[in-house]
């Protein structure tokens, strides 16, 4: 069992650090909404989805047909990044338009806003299967999975020890934290990154600072929905699948490692990613890949019955005055 | 007049907080909202920079009608207001929410804030402190600083006293005096009857959601059934305040 858990150690890192960024870059869609709101955006996994599709659209309509290699293979990853954030982004700004807004302006009850969620997540769902997939996508069955051409060489770029390094890998990993620190850049520099500060701190008193709310809302969404966008792209790169649902179970992995880092915690969302990724992946030596979620949700259990606040706790907000 | 309301009423849900509010604020002035919990002072003063929305009456500043205009954007016409409970940003240092009180507007803010740390020379001696750990007195510092920050023609001030030792408390009230020399309008929500309206040049005295009395302050100091009602036992006694949103 330990001669198991060594020989796999190194490709098992790999593989939850790939893992783990992802789940780190959609956990930051989680964390910011409920930052600036208080909202668990359900709905957050299918932002996450139409990321892989804004990708898919693009892949289909250039007709990419073999690994691309490179200038033309960054060209490519530029594109698609820039189309999946805005897909993505639009995506989480409308959401947030026609399910959450409304509700807000009436000062209905947070538990509203949230079978709202629940509600946009099923139709978003149920659109891409029965709408956008057949139709679009020329699909004929819109719950199946859809393969998508492999859009880069992945032979191993270097080994560490017995561990392959593919360059898919490499680039979801690295891409993913240069993702978290602009974004940390963002909120913690910018001038609108103060008035989501402010607004995360209290909203009341954001207003008498001449903070204009509802657009602070938007581009929280937007932000979050980008990364998400990112992440779905990501995974299509790794994966070269995608699917109507293929938001579900990833998105409670993100929503889950939000809450283990500490919910409303930005550099929380990446360390609770990464951990999450890297536990599954390890526990699945001694288990077998079966357990995987069993294992993350454990372990997510036990965290919280010690530190009910996640791993570094709130701070976007941080315990109000 | 700088600031006219006339008839304004507010409601909670079916809850009518404010039964028809009618005040004046001239320019220069200090003019202090006295009375009990639940008077409706608080919600005045929300009701003013925009958090609650009118459902009848009018708000009128500077002559224009402000009724409707959003609270972010009353910031910017010259509203300022130092809330109730502070409402100091936990996370962020003394500097930053002085800075987030100029969110709004654009230039150079050192003579802003060079003014600012000059009231206030104990937020100077702690600009790097995160806001959620200051002592009660520091964030009434803060909140007044950062709401003198968005430059007000009128400035709102939700109980500053509300918690604070009989020193700080006179030290505070020193400081809006010297605030109001400067030029700038003052309109102060206040528990501790007497010292407002040793301060205020003007009163009005708040129940259950209506005007009761308004007068020069001075006479309100005098009178029987204001020293009956409110000047009783409260002289230096910091309240406990329960919160009049619900």
């Amino acid at each position: 069992m330990l001669n198991d858990f060594i020989d796999q150690f190194g490709p098992s890192t790999v593989g939850g650090l790939a893992a783990g960024a992802i789940y780190a870059l959609i956990a930051l869609g989680y964390t910011m909404v409920y930052g600036v709101l208080r909202l668990i955006n359900f709905a957050h996994s299918e932002i996450f989805m139409i990321g892989t599709f804004s990708g898919l659209a693009v892949i289909m309509t250039l007709g990419v047909s073999e690994p691309q290699s490179g200038i033309a293979l960054i060209g490519l990853l530029l594109l698609l990044s820039v189309v999946a954030m805005v897909g993505s982004g639009a995506a989480a700004v409308a959401l947030e338009q026609i399910a959450y807004r409304p509700l807000r302006k009436k000062g209905s009850s947070r538990l509203a806003a949230l079978i709202s969620a629940i509600g946009a997540s099923i139709f978003l769902q149920e659109l891409f299967a029965i709408v956008v997939i057949p139709h679009l996508y020329d699909h004929p069955r819109g719950r199946d999975n859809i393969g998508t051409q492999q859009l880069l060489d992945k032979e191993p770029l270097f080994t560490l020890g017995n561990t392959d390094v593919r360059p898919d890998h490499l680039i979801v990993i690295v891409a993913s934290i240069a993702m978290m620190i602009a974004l940390d850049f963002f909120v913690n520099r910018s001038r609108i990154g103060r008035g989501i500060r402010a607004t995360a701190q209290n909203p009341e008193t954001a207003v008498l600072m001449g903070i204009n709310i509802d657009r602070i809302v938007r581009i929280t969404f937007f932000v979050g929905g980008c990364m998400a966008g990112i992440a779905g792209l990501l995974y299509l790169l790794q994966f070269e699948e995608t699917r109507y649902n293929i938001g579900f179970v990833l998105g409670i992995k993100a929503f889950t490692a939000a809450v283990l880092g500490g919910i409303g915690n930005l550099r929380g969302a990446l360390l609770g990613g990464l951990a999450l990724g890297l536990i599954e992946n390890w526990g699945a030596i001694f288990f077998g890949s079966a357990w995987k979620d069993v294992i993350a949700f454990t372990v997510l259990v036990v965290i919280l019955m010690f530190r009910p606040t996640g791993i570094l706790g709130e701070s976007l907000q941080v315990a109000r005055a | 007049m700088l600031l006219e309301i006339s008839d304004m009423r507010v409601h909670y849900g079916k809850i009518e907080a404010l039964k028809g509010i009618s005040l004046e604020v001239d320019e220069g002035e200090i003019v202090t909202l006295i009375g009990a919990n639940g008077a409706g002072k608080t919600t005045t003063l929300k009701t003013i920079s925009g958090l609650r929305p009118v459902s009848s009456g009018s708000i009128r500043f500077q002559g224009k009608n402000i009724t409707k205009v959003p609270g972010h954007k009353r910031v910017l016409l010259g509203i300022g207001q130092s809330p109730e409970g502070r409402g100091v940003f936990p996370g962020m240092t003394v500097h930053e929410n002085l800075l987030m009180g100029a969110y709004a507007r654009k230039g150079d803010l050192s003579k802003d804030l060079e003014e600012v740390y000059g009231l206030f020379p104990r937020l100077a001696e702690r600009k790097t402190q995160f806001g959620g750990t200051m002592s009660g007195g520091e964030q009434q510092m803060v909140a007044i600083g950062r709401a003198l920050m968005t430059k007000p023609r009128v400035l709102l001030l939700d109980e500053p006293s509300m918690g604070l030792a009989p020193l700080l408390v006179a030290q505070i009230f020193d400081i809006i005096r010297e605030i109001n020399r400067r030029g700038t309008t003052v309109l102060l929500v206040e528990q501790n009857a007497s010292q407002a309206l040793q301060l205020a040049h003007r009163a009005y005295v708040l129940e259950t959601g209506q005007v009761l009395k308004s007068a020069p302050a001075a006479d309100l100091l005098n009178d029987p059934e204001v020293r009956a009602a409110y000047l009783g036992g409260d002289l230096g006694q910091p309240e406990e305040e329960t919160s009049e949103t619900g």
